[in-house]
């Protein structure tokens, strides 16, 4: 019972070959077995979004799918967003308008406003409030969050 | 920190199926002893409460591919039991033909859950606030539930025994959805209420589908109630009351009024029916008068 499952997946653009329990969470094992502490650990539960990572491009909770489920697919973390240690335009736009402020839910709401931006080109802040429904932050009181992604997507827009 | 209220999952021996035949011939196997697992997001935080009894198997059905469709077959819909909420709310074959299942797949969970919950998740599962079921049993839906002895079709109306359980045996399958598109012009909403928008259990939901005659009188209507019965079923009476007569909101109150009476009548009075009555009364009303508000 419980045999190690051999899992290999994409993380962050990199091939990743392991050996995992079935019952770990992916969030557990990007933490804990592999050292990528970026992604948060919240509720467990997945209420609160803190552990948000994008798996095949869309926003998914880390502390609800367990680790071999993502054989064969792509996981990206708030890591992947730098991936050369400098930041992408998503973070620059959040430290430009206050929107970090204990920083805990940071990285969950990155990866969801990341599939937002993705999926979409000029979200409305009815869309933008959507798509951060699923991530709490007790600090900012939203406000500065939403600002900053309506701004990168402007940004964005800009660019291309 | 951990939280508290949530452990870690017991071990299990997990088996990951590439193809249906593989999964029903595991669940065969194993029989009452495995647990099918598809998106996770009720399973996962099941098997983390303390003291849970773990399954002892996982089938792991994601992987197999045939089982995330939605597809048109003649005049039908046919759909995947690994189709998310978020593709069915995404979906112009879902919004062309089932408006009211898109809009009630929309208001599950977050945007996170509905990227990995599955609609046959939301089915197996059979919580009674579990928001896909409504619509489809007023579009008529039927599962095919597959196993190491064949198919078997079954009505979804005539599918859920009580809370929590279902028609299907431990060996079963749940491998295809289908229903009638409704045709151009039908008139459909979903409304539910919950304690907060994002990320709320249903407290109560309905859903309605409405045809009207070139001379607009309501010729169908069909509505179901969530999470107000233990099993969801059909609201004849407020929708014989409508079918023959000419929408209005004096008419869709009073449809209001006969379902919430038929509720109370079925689930006793209890402390909640002071609140419950005027407000299945309304949400009714609010949700026929959104089938016209919307389509037109």
């Amino acid at each position: 019972m419980n045999a190690t499952v051999a899992l290999s997946f994409t993380l962050n653009g990199k091939l990743q070959e392991l050996d995992v329990q079935p019952n770990m969470t992916l969030l557990d094992l990007l933490r804990e077995e592999i050292g990528l502490t970026g992604t948060k650990r919240g509720c467990d539960v997945g209420e609160c979004g803190a552990c948000t990572v994008l798996l095949d491009g869309r926003a998914v909770n880390s502390c609800l799918v367990l680790a071999p489920q993502v054989a064969g697919r792509e996981v990206v973390t708030v890591e992947g967003l730098a991936p050369l240690g400098t930041l992408g335009p998503l973070q620059e736009a959040f430290l430009d308008h206050g929107a970090v402020q204990c920083g805990f839910c940071t990285p969950g709401m990155l990866m969801s406003a990341k599939d937002l931006l993705d999926h979409s080109t000029g979200p409305s802040v009815n869309e933008i409030r959507k798509a951060i429904a699923g991530n709490l932050c007790r600090c900012t009181g939203y406000q500065q969050i939403v600002e900053a992604i309506e701004d990168a997507a402007r940004r964005k827009n800009a660019a291309e | 920190m951990q939280n508290p209220a949530c452990g870690t999952i017991k071990p299990f021996t997990y088996i990951v199926p590439g193809s249906v035949q593989e999964a029903v011939a595991a669940l065969h196997k194993y029989g009452g002893t495995a647990r099918v697992l598809a998106g996770g997001t009720d399973l996962l935080v099941e098997w983390r409460r303390p003291g849970i009894r773990m399954p002892g198997v996982v089938v792991d059905i994601s992987r197999i591919e045939s089982l995330r469709k939605i597809a048109l077959d003649g005049r039908d819909i046919v759909l995947g039991p690994l189709t998310t909420h978020g593709q069915l709310m995404r979906s112009d074959i879902i919004w062309s033909g089932a408006a009211f299942l898109a809009s009630a797949a929309s208001s599950i969970g977050s945007p996170q859950i509905r990227n990995r919950g599955t609609l046959g998740g939301n089915i197996m599962n059979g919580a009674p606030c579990a928001d896909t079921v409504p619509p489809l049993i007023a579009l008529g839906a039927t599962v095919t539930l597959s196993s190491a002895d064949g198919d078997r079709e079954c009505h979804l109306s005539g599918f859920f025994n009580k809370p929590y359980a279902t028609v299907a045996t431990g060996e079963e399958l749940l491998t295809r959805i289908r229903f009638p598109a409704l045709p151009p012009g039908t008139k459909t909403s979903f409304v539910k209420l919950g304690r907060r928008n994002a990320l709320s259990i249903s407290r109560l939901s309905v859903a309605a589908v409405v045809s009207v005659d070139d001379a607009g009188v309501i010729i169908d209507a069909r509505i179901v109630p969530g999470a107000a019965h233990p099993v969801w079923k059909r609201a004849m009476e407020a929708e014989n009351l409508l079918i023959g007569r000419s929408p209005s909101r004096t008419l869709f109150a009073e449809a209001g009024r006969v379902l919430s009476e038929v509720v109370i009548r079925e689930t006793g009075r209890r402390w909640s029916t002071e609140y419950k009555e005027p407000v299945i009364a309304s949400l009714v009303r609010r949700t026929l008068e959104n089938c016209f508000a919307d389509n037109d």
